[in-house]
């Protein structure tokens, strides 16, 4: 799920917000929770017409069959067990009693069944017909609805990221939908789900509001990702469209705006004010550098080890994070259930090292270029600036090329690189970290990771679903990694929220998207 | 009139298709296409290939653009494919927006550049003329995105009197959305008014010159009303071919005043769908300023004779 | 009847002659010396306001501003003289053949030359950029391209008043090809105008170079150009003013020198097209 940080543009339509607010019955007004989205949403049909933002405002009103737990692990939603078979193949998920639709309609497997036939109708355009139809990790030969609280999936081979795949926010969740969202043609008219909150409005460009669904059936217990507790404490959510950070700043200051997603260099000055409060936390969004190991310098294991001695981890992040950022050598983000003292252990940096490294593998200052880009959300630029000194000082002649994002990714896809400085969108699952550098390079030339050794151990992790053999595997991987040196991975990405005083409850979680639900104003 | 108008317009049909057709195999010949950015490091071949048949953009190139110009003819400009909403009412509304800006800062500058360089014209060789060169000369070297940041450090930052970012739409609140405006406004007042000036100078000492105004000042006639009758009317034809060039001009550097000061407008519209590769974006934007270059020249030549009447449009 | 030459251009001309010259100048020692390195960074330096150490402050990677200047002198009057000489040379060629050739060839050509008049520069910069990889021969190229037509026009306006006047006809009539006509003949006779135009494009590059470079299309960091000094500086306008108004002030500077220049040139060459 790419982030979606604040870039400086415009409008303000602040006063005109601010106006609606005043302008709504006093009371009611006060009631509602506005959060401020730096985009519109795309559609609010979930997993089709999709980003970042649209994803995270789908979350309230939609759920599907799983979801995530406070620790990226799939977790029951909507179903109130799953039973995996002994082969591997067969998912039975036991459908909870009394779950209502928006409509008013009870959630029954006949509900669930239509959904996913209609996401597998290619007409949809769901954005991951592709991960179920073979294509992908897993294909999906049956999905049949024997009884009205019993769905069934059989898949043709053994897969511990089935659940995940089906949880995932770009595939909207694989929600459950009603009927009633789609019309007698099949056009999207709205969604009508089973979520904590009902699309009320949807003023392109301006805002989305939703209100509560009284008949919601939450969870028991505490808010735990996107499963646990979510009760709709607040009668009214509105997602406000403010594209630019002064104006989200000058919100936050006026009380026009409840909750902000900020940039660590805003942290300080708005903590400063007394108005506002900042709660952060660790995301799963890795930001790297890359290497091509099939470039003819970079095959070399010595000199990559070289090049990963040379760095000084720590020092770069505490640059570019303004000290609010923790380094991590893993791909395994370090908020994950699976991140141990094994992952802690990555690349010490040591400039001897390093130079007898490179004599090693016989480099005579060939030139090495790294590729960057300047989007304001990442910091692919900063590192690459300090990497680049640090690499020069132990005399590996390195050059930045500094190219738009477009060109860079479409060089990242087809392998047309030596070093990128490269952030890779928050991946809960570790398996699907890996996955996404694990591959064979003829096949998947954006892959950086070609190693059967490691495809192997990969398979393996996304085939046993035991969490205790899945770390062993995990743990071979990410020393395997820090002794091949495919990849740099530098730190996870940590996200800030501002929060005005009268907001209750709200707190930032691993996989980087707001939850508006079991927060209250006063 | 009417004969002249037509066939100017006929003759701009074959470049605003030359410019289609250039611009349509351009940005598809640059790497990286809407699907892949759309879908970033999440891609896989698989997904991409979904989303690009999706787009259209598997077909042939020669297919893609007659169908893009078979809805063009039809008056579709097609969808964005950063903001999901259709082009030409995007458009429109972010031309809106620099129009206004363009508009209002190049008729204050000619109103202020016509009567300074007439005088200076008048009273040449003075301190007045000096000062006046110097300043349209001064003027005119300073780029217009420093003349805006120094203009938003000052005015906005240091004196605090001008908001720094954000825009109100001058529809849904005029008081307000004109206060957004000042500043992107005198930035483009002060920057455009030194080659106007110059112009208007320029042309009012040919005029000043000729035989006719020695006569008119010989007949008697006051000064003022010498200047007023004749001078004015023939100093301002050659300035108003420059206004025309100007507005031209501006409407592909807006970009830079836009992106300091962070408006909605028709250029920064264009430079991020060129970043996005929103093809659609791309090609409505650039078809539309064309159409408005050729315009704003018919316009202009049009209007010439009102201000020389030596000249008739053929 | 010319008005008196008043003392003014004289000393518009000094001043830009100096000007031009100072830049020049540091552009040139760019090539041997900076006070300090403008690619190297020092986290510890970084946004110093201008004092002794670096005289005119440090960026936000702390690399001295004053250094980083003198590069971008070097790297945009490169690119300035670069574009021009391109622009003249492609321009003229093309402005000779079509006011040569007439007929439907001379149709064609200024209809080509107006569809590209027509192109916003940016998209060509992107599209160069972006196939040629990010470097300044890239800007060479889109900016030439984008200036060639005014020159073609030029070129074939003096042409066509030219080739029908008398020395040319005798030219002709003693038997001499059209190529070396054309040469010795025509081509001389666009010199001035072409001078004149040439100056004020060097204006118009230094300027376009910057607001390409101020949009994110021009030289890339981490090489210094003035213009992407000042697109840098934006975020940390507040903090930082010293970074957005040297650079800024540095292309003012060039730009008002070149302007002076092409004033007094103009005012040698085609006194009536003085501005």
């Amino acid at each position: 799920m790419t982030p979606n940080r604040l870039r400086p543009t415009t409008p303000a339509r602040l006063l005109a917000a601010a106006a609606l607010g005043a302008a709504a019955a006093g009371g009611a007004a006060a009631q509602t929770l506005t959060y401020a989205m730096n985009q519109d949403i795309r559609s609010t049909n979930p997993g089709v017409n999709r980003d970042g933002n649209t994803d995270a405002v789908a979350q309230h009103m939609v759920e599907g069959l799983v979801g995530y737990d406070a620790k990226g692990v799939a977790a029951p939603m909507l179903a109130r067990s799953v039973q995996v078979s002994p082969d591997g193949r067969t998912y039975t998920f036991k459908l909870r009693k009394g779950v209502k639709f928006h409509n008013g309609a009870e959630m029954t497997s006949a509900d669930v069944l239509w959904s996913w036939n209609r996401y597998m109708d290619p007409r949809t355009q769901w954005r991951c017909t592709s991960e179920f139809d073979g294509r992908g990790a897993v294909k999906v030969e049956k999905a049949e609805a024997p009884d009205a609280e019993t769905f069934v999936m059989v898949i043709d081979k053994p897969s511990a990221l089935f659940l995940a795949t089906l949880a995932r926010f770009d595939c909207g969740s694989t929600a459950v939908l009603h009927k009633d969202s789609v019309g007698a043609d099949g056009a999207w008219i709205k969604p009508v789900g089973t979520g904590p909150f009902k699309l009320e409005e949807w003023r392109r460009g301006e805002f989305v509001t939703m209100s509560r669904f009284a008949a919601y059936q939450p969870l028991p217990g505490p808010p735990n990702g996107t499963v646990g507790g979510k009760r709709p404490l607040v009668p009214t959510l509105r997602f406000l469209h403010v594209p630019d950070a002064a104006t989200v700043k000058a919100g936050l200051l006026s009380g026009a705006i409840d909750i902000a997603d900020i940039d660590a260099s805003q942290v300080n000055e708005l903590k400063a004010t007394g108005k506002v409060s900042v709660v952060s936390g660790p995301t799963a969004q890795m930001h790297t550098i890359i290497l091509q190991t099939k470039d003819p310098l970079l095959a070399s294991k010595p000199l990559r080890q070289a090049i990963a001695a040379a760095l000084d981890t720590a020092q770069i992040v505490q640059a570019v994070s303004d000290g609010l950022g923790v380094p991590n050598n893993s791909v395994v983000p370090s908020a994950s259930a699976y991140y141990t003292a094994v992952q802690k252990q990555g690349f010490k940096h040591d400039v001897e090292k390093a130079r007898r490294l490179l004599r090693e593998a016989g480099y005579k200052g060939e030139p090495i270029r790294m590729l960057t880009n300047k989007r304001p959300i990442v910091p692919s630029f900063e590192v690459s600036v300090i990497a680049q000194a640090m690499l020069q000082a132990v005399g590996l002649n390195v050059e930045i090329e500094n190219i738009e994002w477009a060109t860079q990714l479409e060089r990242y896809q087809k392998g047309n690189y030596q070093m990128q400085s490269f952030s890779y969108s928050a991946r809960l699952d570790p398996a699907l970290g890996y996955e996404a550098i694990v591959g064979p390079k003829a096949k998947q030339p954006r892959k950086v990771w070609d190693s059967p050794q490691a495809q192997a151990l990969l398979d393996k992790a996304t085939e046993v679903t035991a969490p205790a053999e899945r770390q062993k595997l995990f743990d071979e991987l990410h020393r395997l990694q820090i002794d091949e040196v495919p990849i740099i991975v530098l730190y996870n990405n940590v996200d800030f929220s501002a929060l005005a005083r009268r907001v209750k409850g709200y707190a930032p979680w691993f996989a980087s998207t707001p939850r508006l639900w079991e927060v209250s104003v006063q | 009139m009417l004969g002249f108008t037509l066939k100017r317009l006929l003759t701009a049909l074959p470049t605003l298709l030359l410019v289609a057709v250039a611009v349509f195999a351009l940005v598809r010949a640059v790497p990286g296409d809407p699907a892949s950015l759309m879908l970033g490091d999440m891609a896989t071949e698989a997904s991409v290939a979904d989303l690009r048949a999706q787009m259209g953009l598997d077909q042939p190139i020669v297919a893609q653009f007659a169908r893009w110009l078979g809805r063009v003819l039809g008056g579709d400009l097609g969808q964005s494919i950063q903001y999901a909403v259709p082009v030409l009412p995007l458009l429109l509304e972010r031309f809106m927006v620099t129009a206004a800006v363009v508009v209002a800062a190049v008729a204050i500058a000619a109103l202020i550049a016509v009567p300074a360089g007439l005088l200076a014209a008048w009273r040449q060789g003075s301190a007045w003329d000096l000062g006046v060169v110097a300043t349209a000369t001064l003027l005119m070297s300073i780029p217009s995105f420093w003349m805006g940041l120094l203009l938003l450090l000052g005015l906005g930052l240091k004196l605090g009197w001008l908001p720094v970012v954000g825009y109100v739409s001058l529809s849904a609140d005029l008081k307000a959305g004109l206060v957004y405006l000042v500043m992107p406004v005198l930035t483009l007042v002060l920057v455009e008014s030194g080659v106007l000036i110059r112009m208007a100078r320029a042309a009012a000492l040919e005029v000043l010159r000729l035989d006719y105004v020695a006569h008119a000042r010989a007949k008697g006639l006051p000064e003022p009303l010498v200047l007023a009758r004749h001078v004015l009317p023939n100093a301002f034809a050659p300035t108003w071919t420059l206004i025309g060039l100007v507005l031209g001009n501006l409407l592909g550097g807006i970009a830079v005043v836009e992106t300091v000061f962070t408006l909605p407008g028709l250029g920064r519209l264009l430079v991020g769908a060129i970043f996005a590769r929103d093809y659609p974006v791309i090609q409505g934007c650039m078809l539309f300023i064309t159409f408005v270059y050729v315009m704003v020249n018919l316009v202009v030549d049009l209007l010439y004779p009102l201000f020389d009447p030596r000249v008739v449009a053929e | 009847m010319t008005p008196p030459l008043s003392q003014r251009p004289r000393a518009g001309a000094a001043i830009g002659f100096a000007l031009v010259g100072f830049f020049v100048a540091a552009a040139l020692l760019g090539c041997f010396w900076t006070p300090h390195d403008p690619l190297k960074i020092n986290i510890l330096q970084r946004m110093k306001p201008p004092g002794t150490a670096f005289w005119l402050g440090t960026d936000e990677f702390g690399r001295d501003v004053l250094s980083r200047l003198i590069a971008g002198a070097r790297n945009s009057l490169l690119i300035a003289v670069l574009t021009v000489a391109g622009a003249v040379a492609a321009g003229s060629l093309l402005g000779l053949v079509a006011g040569y050739a007439r007929g439907w060839v001379d149709r064609l050509l200024m209809m080509l030359n107006d569809a590209l008049l027509a192109f916003p520069g940016i998209l060509l910069a992107l599209g160069l950029l972006a196939v040629l990889g990010a470097n300044k021969y890239g800007i060479v190229l889109a900016l030439a391209l984008a200036y060639l037509p005014s020159v073609a026009r030029v070129v074939r306006g003096s042409v066509l008043s030219v080739r029908a006047r008398e020395f040319v006809e005798a030219s002709r009539i003693l038997g001499n090809s059209e190529a070396y006509t054309a040469w010795r003949h025509v081509l001389p006779n666009c010199i001035a105008p072409l001078t004149v135009l040439a100056t004020s494009m060097l204006g118009w590059v230094l300027l376009a170079e910057g607001a390409l470079s101020f949009l994110g299309l021009g030289v890339p960091p981490p090489e210094a150009t003035w213009g992407n000094m000042l697109s840098a500086a934006r975020p940390f306008i507040g903090q930082a003013a010293w970074l957005a108004i040297f650079p800024g002030l540095c292309i003012s500077l060039a730009l008002l020198g070149v302007n002076l220049l092409g004033d007094a040139l103009r005012d040698r060459l085609d006194p009536r097209m003085r501005a």
